[in-house]
């Protein structure tokens, strides 16, 4: 109910109630690897961090984008090694997508271009900190742990090399263009 | 890719030339505005036409300028010509936590980036924590503060009677007698790390689980059973390159994200994306034989995966 309160601006179209549910068997791989998350628990620490790190002047305006939905599109964009435009694309259009970031039911509007915008991602993943990841991964080991999926008993520990890569769009870019994407759209 | 130099490990004065030539160029420049910079300075709280926060915002920019010259600067000096550069040189006038990687390429050129540390365990491969430092340390100061990380996720987990970590496998790089000194005091085994490049034997006999009991004052913290399976989840380099290599294939392979904290964001997302695939395997049981007989050993369960978390979500 949350999440239907946050996104109301573009679930609560008029146009056919589309059931996500209905579309995604149990058996889709994404479905399974999305029941896997504990996401009440995720959610809960990240609100937490970013209400003691960036406090909000005051509740007027339009509520924001579910933390769950934005969580589970920057996993998502891991998973399936998406960009932010194609993971935020891809959420407009498939339904598996809709279903691993908690959505359940759709109001189709074809005029619709999106539900979430790239720019937010990058906004949203701006405010993630390490302090806030290394939570995140305890409470995913510490859920694992609690279900007896997994046992710290016996551990193996290494290092792996990573990189430095170059961003093609990078955050700043995407924000950038949204910014005057914004002010030529806006009225003068 | 950021990439240059070595093509093995004799031609490190290319590496230096490339180096020094770069400092050169950035240290000309910098030298232009470091007298500019404290002109500035000088008539800082003279200008009564700015406000509080454009003075604080404009020193504290200032302020950076003058960090990012004296570090090139502090390194020029440091640099010997005909010496390769050593762990944590600046490689990156933009980023100065990137470091080189040297590890395990012994005939390519040398990595720029980041070395990720993680600690998993051995059945599925499932990541318990992951410590990313600053720079490229040794690989026997990323165990501590991992076993820390653990231990902070088991307290996290409520479970009575609390599990506890029995022993640590690692690979020849982990070999440390201070090491092992300190996992051996808070009950920690270490019959999976190596002490030379013989091979670890599959099995132990009764003489080495006793040795090994006394070796680190454990006899009465760990049981032989518990030293047997230590032995047999001991360092395996398939299973951890198979753990890497889902990483690498979750995007962990080259960070695209700026700076530290956003090399700490896309690896950590990259782990809990592997974790969750790892969890959707053990719920189907997709794992291997090894991975089956040490679940069945550690007393360890599947379950149906749409079973669980679909009230939560």
């Amino acid at each position: 109910m949350q999440i239907l309160r946050f996104l109301q601006h573009w679930l609560m179209g008029r146009g056919v109630c589309l059931q996500v549910v209905d579309f995604v068997p149990v058996t889709h791989p994404l479905r399974q690897w999305a029941e896997t998350f504990p996401w009440a628990a995720l959610v809960a620490a990240v609100d937490r961090s970013f209400a003691r790190r960036f406090p909000k002047p005051t509740t007027r305006g339009r509520p924001p984008v579910s933390t769950r939905v934005l969580l589970a599109l920057e996993l998502l964009k891991h998973e399936l090694v998406c960009s932010d435009a194609q993971i935020c694309s891809r959420l407009r259009t498939d339904v598996a997508v809709m279903y691993a970031c908690g959505i359940r039911a759709v109001q189709v509007d074809g005029s619709q271009e999106h539900f979430v915008l790239p720019e937010v991602l990058a906004h949203f993943r701006s405010r993630l900190d390490g302090s806030l990841m290394e939570e995140l991964l305890a409470i995913q080991a510490a859920t694992a742990m609690a279900e007896g999926l997994v046992s710290p008993a016996h551990l193996v520990v290494d290092t792996f090399p990573s990189e430095q890569g170059s961003q093609r769009v990078n955050d700043a870019a995407t924000l950038y263009k949204a910014q005057q994407k914004s002010s030529s759209s806006s009225p003068p | 890719m950021r990439r240059f130099g070595r093509q093995c490990r004799g031609m490190g004065k290319v590496f230096v030339t490339l180096v020094r030539q770069t400092e050169t160029q950035l240290l000309a420049r910098g030298h232009q505005v470091l007298p500019l910079a404290r002109a500035v300075h000088a008539c800082w709280h003279s200008m009564m036409q700015l406000s509080e926060d454009q003075r604080a915002r404009l020193g504290i920019q200032l302020t950076a300028a003058l960090k990012a010259h004296q570090r090139i600067e502090y390194q020029a000096r440091r640099l010997t010509q005909g010496k390769a550069l050593t762990h944590c040189k600046i490689v990156s006038a933009y980023d100065p936590t990137i470091a080189p990687i040297c590890k395990g390429k012994s005939h390519c050129p040398a990595q720029f980036g980041r070395k990720p540390g993680m600690i998993a365990e051995p059945a599925a491969g499932f990541i318990v924590a992951l410590h990313l430092p600053v720079g490229n340390p040794s690989d026997v100061s990323y165990v501590q503060p991992l076993v820390d990380k653990v231990e902070q996720a088991i307290a996290r987990s409520a479970m009575y009677p609390r599990p506890a970590i029995h022993s640590l496998a690692g690979a020849l790089a982990f070999n440390d007698a201070s090491l092992r000194e300190a996992l051996h005091q808070q009950g920690i085994l270490t019959v999976g790390s190596p002490h030379t490049v013989d091979p670890l034997p599959p099995s132990p006999t009764p003489a080495d689980v006793l040795r090994l009991l006394s070796e680190g004052d454990l006899p009465r913290a760990r049981t032989p059973c518990q030293v047997h399976l230590a032995y047999a989840s001991g360092y395996s380099r398939p299973m951890v390159e198979s753990i890497m290599a889902s990483l690498l294939g979750r995007g962990a392979a080259r960070l695209t994200y700026k700076g530290q904290r956003g090399a700490i964001v896309q690896t950590g997302m990259a782990v809990m994306a592997h974790n969750a695939a790892t969890l959707v395997r053990i719920h189907e049981y997709r794992l291997s034989k090894r991975a089956r007989t040490f679940r069945r050993r550690l007393r360890l369960r599947g379950r149906k995966v749409n079973q669980g978390n679909a009230s939560i979500n």
